[in-house]
């Protein structure tokens, strides 16, 4: 019995010893500081495995005490940052511990390169642009290629409505949808009148536009890329009216477990609006058009997606414009324009390093223009496949590979029965290309992008290599400057392919340095560049107009800065931005007969863009402002080339919309609404009169003005959907 | 000697069920009093790792992790200007209520606390973000309600992103009002599983309510 309570109190003791053990407590102490020796306030400073430990203060101090003994490990951890582990022996003895910390690398942390981009996106990071930016944009009318005529870099032509990027003609300017390629992107318009972009911004969740310096994936543009990339799932069944002043429209989606599909059709008719507000055009039939479209999205496995877009569209209209080598006789212009485009897409991971895209587009675009004294049609299809690669060979090193495939066929056929002319040219090209890049990073602050790309075009019977070259470096969280370096091949404009193939592929070398600071809402972003054309098509005119001698000895240069000010910040429920280029620019091209500062370019641009939230009237209002100081146009009466001056383009938008109900908008909108004159230039006779003077006639847009209305219906179970991002 | 064995066995049980039962309880409660110190980013800050510490310790517990995400979702809310910020906060609640939704598919509060950072990422830019992340939030309260029909949070963040863009576009809010004042009535039937469990909302119904008169 004795020897029983003998041991337990041994044991008790024992017990007691070990818990006064325990009991035992150790200060732990000291400074959390960064590499720079900056104190990182917050940090979690704690002894692994148990719940000991503390934050460090203000200043990077903490201090805490723990009852654990014996060998432990000492642990720090910190957002950003690679946490900090020490062992430790724990006996009582206080631990004073004052590590820095290294910053942490990752990817989607680390500084992009920039130059020459302009991103609209949803993604959370802060981006220069967001999607919505595009669409709630006053003047644009729902137009991309509108939009981003508000950014530094671009000219606004008002007589041709594309994009013409940093003295480049719009030929420059390529489009791709889910990484491939679109031709035609723009809608048919009469010579000299407006053109729209054919697709629906609504249907994109990111834009990038890049105003020079792309990667070696993109290929066949001289000056810059437009890459839309289509909406993912949405999140659920919607459908959606709308009713304008100029047609009408319906788009419904349904939605499976891992898939949508999505079917719209819109039928525009200008008739009444045209018949209702002055037109300085002579219509016979005022435009029309048919738009249907079919998109499917699935997602396949865990991370793929599978997207297929078809649309169709269908437009005519009928004109009469002054023909100066008639006159006072007219030209009628009866056009018909149908286009199919065919895009299908898969993007995923293979697994943990590999992901794969892959894609195919088709388009077919069919013009024909009936001009009274005989029948010309345009006919162009194309088709582009790529397949890319990527794998993250390391956590600092990613490589992107892949190769694509061009089709093109593209003819012009002419008829005119009464004087018996016919003609038709006609080509057919085939091209390859393959291209590879890699990503090196240094640290979160430093990133270096070298890449190539090599096309070859059996039809001209060359080939290309392009080296690109970027980097970007980041001076603090704020503010970074990236650079760029490339070589950019194009192959010449169709309209000299159906004459000849004896021609070389276009070149344009990028050089960019560029400058952003994102600061609490505020961006500043300013970019200086150079550009180098060589190989340019020049031709000579025959006696009959007709263009001949195609060779490759054109250049031209292009140096200039653009300016961008964007403030979320200064004006509560106020958002404006400020663009400005200032470009110097001169050519020797197509039939020129020198250098000159070609017909598309304005020296000085300038874009205000405001929009502002009224919460009492549930109503965002904005304007845009522009000028553009006086383009060059050639006067054959004159001995000098190009050296007349047009009047500067100024135009001031205003739009409003108005939520009447979460899921129904109303839409108004006027473009110039002072009425600043408009007018680009003069249309020259070919051939001088009997005086041995050219006759002209003024090129005036189609109306002074333009109003808009509209009403956006969402039908959805939730009623929380509505169609804000449709508005122009 | 037989009986030494047991009683050794006996305390070494005791001391082992305290590291993983009661330990855990009472680490949790104590930081969970902490709340009411709370007033800053940096209390909040020092909380959320407090709540980190008891998640990497205790790797198969839930319930340190929501705090932990709680936590930071309420630092984005207080930040007032910087929304870059405002988003890094949220990048690392979002982590937490990830790693929950796959230790817990069938938890209805962390679906409740989902929705609650969803919102959150709706107020950093409601201009842009209003449409996506109001769907996004309420199909999130719609999962768990779908699991747990009585959850008062779930009920309240209904309630409050509703009658939110109620106001945002000038409708009436009378009907958000009663709803409020009843989930406010029936706020003490839901019991939760533990005095560790989410029991917060409470405070901001009754806020609700106190706003409509």
């Amino acid at each position: 019995m004795s020897i029983y309570i003998r041991n337990i109190v041994i044991i008790i003791v024992a017990l007691m010893f070990c818990s006064d053990i325990m009991a035992q407590s150790t200060n732990i102490k000291g400074v959390i500081f960064d590499t720079k020796n900056n104190s990182l306030p917050g940090a979690n400073i704690y002894i692994e495995g148990t719940y000991d430990g503390a934050s460090s203060d203000a200043n990077g101090k903490f201090s805490f005490t723990t009852n654990e003994t014996g060998k432990h490990v000492l642990k720090v951890d910190y957002i950003g940052y690679e946490s900090f582990r020490k062992e430790v022996e724990l006996t009582g003895k206080e631990v004073y511990i004052e590590p820095n910390l290294n910053e942490s690398f990752n990817q989607l942390n680390a500084v992009t390169i920039i130059a020459g981009v302009f991103e609209a996106s949803e993604t959370k990071k802060a981006v220069v642009l967001k999607s919505l930016d595009i669409v709630t944009t006053a003047g644009a009318l729902g137009d991309i290629s509108g939009a981003l005529q508000t950014l530094p870099g671009t000219s606004t032509i008002g007589e041709s409505g594309r994009l013409f990027v940093r003295g480049g003609h719009s030929g420059e300017t390529q489009t791709y949808i889910d990484g491939t390629l679109v031709h035609e992107p723009y809608t048919t318009s009469a010579p000299n009148t407006a053109v729209r972009g054919r697709f629906n911004p609504f249907m994109f969740s990111g834009t990038v536009f890049s105003t020079g310096g792309y990667s070696a994936e993109y290929g066949q543009a001289l000056s810059s890329v437009l890459l839309l990339r289509t909406n993912g799932l949405q999140q659920e069944d919607q459908l959606d009216i709308s009713i304008m002043s100029i047609g009408t429209g319906v788009a419904g989606t349904k939605l499976w477990e891992s898939g949508a599909v999505t079917a719209s059709f819109d039928y525009m008719n200008l008739t009444p609006y045209m018949q209702l507000v002055p037109q300085n055009i002579n219509w016979n039939k005022y435009p029309q058009s048919y738009n249907g479209a079919i998109s499917v999205r699935q997602k396949t496995g865990k991370s793929g997606l599978l997207k297929t877009y078809i649309t169709f569209d269908k437009s005519s209209f009928s004109l009469d414009q002054e023909d100066p080598d008639y006159l006072p006789g007219i030209t009628n212009n009866n056009i018909d324009n149908q286009y199919l485009y065919f895009n299908t897409s898969w993007l995923g991971t293979l697994n943990d390093k590999w992901s794969l895209k892959t894609g195919v587009s088709t388009t077919g675009n069919l013009d024909n223009n009936g001009l009274g004294f005989g029948d010309y049609y345009g006919q162009l299809h194309g088709a582009n496949a790529k397949i890319a690669l990527a794998n993250q060979i390391s956590e600092k090193i990613k490589i992107r590979f892949g190769t694509e495939y061009f089709y093109k066929y593209s003819s012009v056929k002419y008829d005119n029965e009464p004087c018996s002319v016919h003609y038709l040219l006609n080509f057919t090209s085939n091209m390859i290309a393959v291209f590879t890049e890699a990503d090196i990073y240094a640290s979160n602050k430093f990133v270096t992008r070298l890449g190539g790309r090599y096309e070859y075009s059996d039809y001209l019977k060359k080939y290309n290599f392009a080296p690109r070259i970027s980097a970007a470096y980041k001076i603090d969280d704020k503010s970074q400057f990236s650079l760029a370096y490339g070589l950019f091949f194009q192959d010449p404009a169709n309209e000299y392919l159906i004459y000849t193939n004896r021609l070389d592929f276009e070149r344009a070398n990028h050089f960019i340095l560029n400058y952003q600071t994102i600061k609490e809402n505020r961006t500043f972003r300013a970019e200086v560049y150079y550009k180098d054309y060589f190989n340019l098509v020049k031709y000579r005119l025959t006696d009959h107009l007709v263009p001949t001698d195609h060779n490759n000895t054109g250049s031209a240069y292009a140096y200039g800065l653009d300016i961008f000010w964007r403030d979320r910040k200064t004006i509560r429920n106020g958002d404006y931005w400020i663009s400005y280029s200032y470009i110097d620019t001169k050519r020797n091209f197509r039939d020129y007969p020198g250098e000159a500062i070609p017909g598309f370019v304005s020296k000085h641009n300038f874009s205000l863009v405001y929009k502002h939230w009224i919460g009492a009237l549930r109503s965002q209002c904005g304007f845009t402002l522009k000028y553009s100081s006086p383009r060059c146009y050639n006067d054959p009466n004159r001995a000098d080339f190009n050296s007349e001056l047009m009047t500067p383009y100024r135009t001031l938008n205003v739009n409003w919309s108005f939520l009447y109900r979460q899921n129904v908008i109303i839409y108004a909108s006027i473009s110039n609404v002072t009425g600043f004159k408009q007018q680009y230039g003069y249309n020259y006779a070919s051939f001088a009169n009997d005086e041995g003077f050219y006759e002209s006639v003024p090129v005036i847009p189609d109306a002074k003005r333009f109003y808009f209305i509209g009403c956006f219906i969402t039908l959805t179970k939730s009623g929380e959907a509505n169609q804000l991002d449709k508005l122009e | 000697m037989k009986k030494v064995v047991l009683l050794l066995a006996a305390v070494s049980f005791v001391f082992t069920s305290m590291a993983d039962g009661p330990e855990f309880q009472q680490a949790m409660g104590k930081t969970l009093a902490g709340y009411a110190d709370c007033k800053t980013i940096e209390d909040f800050q020092g909380l959320a790792n407090k709540f980190e510490r008891i998640v990497n310790a205790e790797k198969a517990e839930w319930l340190p992790l929501y705090y932990h995400a709680h936590c930071y979702i309420i630092m984005s809310f207080m930040e007032q200007s910087d929304m870059v910020k405002k988003d890094e906060y949220l990048d690392v609640a979002e982590i937490s209520v990830n790693k929950m939704i796959e230790m817990v598919p069938d938890e209805s509060e962390v679906y409740a606390l989902q929705a609650f950072m969803l919102t959150a990422r709706l107020v950093v830019d409601p201009m842009t973000r209003g449409q996506e992340y109001s769907i996004l939030s309420g199909q999130a309260t719609g999962t768990s309600l779908g699991l747990n029909p009585g959850n008062p949070r779930a009920k309240y963040l209904n309630i409050s992103n509703e009658m939110g863009t109620a106001q945002f576009f000038g409708s009436d809010v009378s009907k958000y009002c009663v709803q409020a004042k009843e989930l406010l009535e029936n706020w003490d039937d839901f019991k939760p599983a533990s005095p560790i469990h989410p029991a917060w909302g409470k405070d901001q119904v009754e806020e609700i309510v106190e706003s409509c008169k």
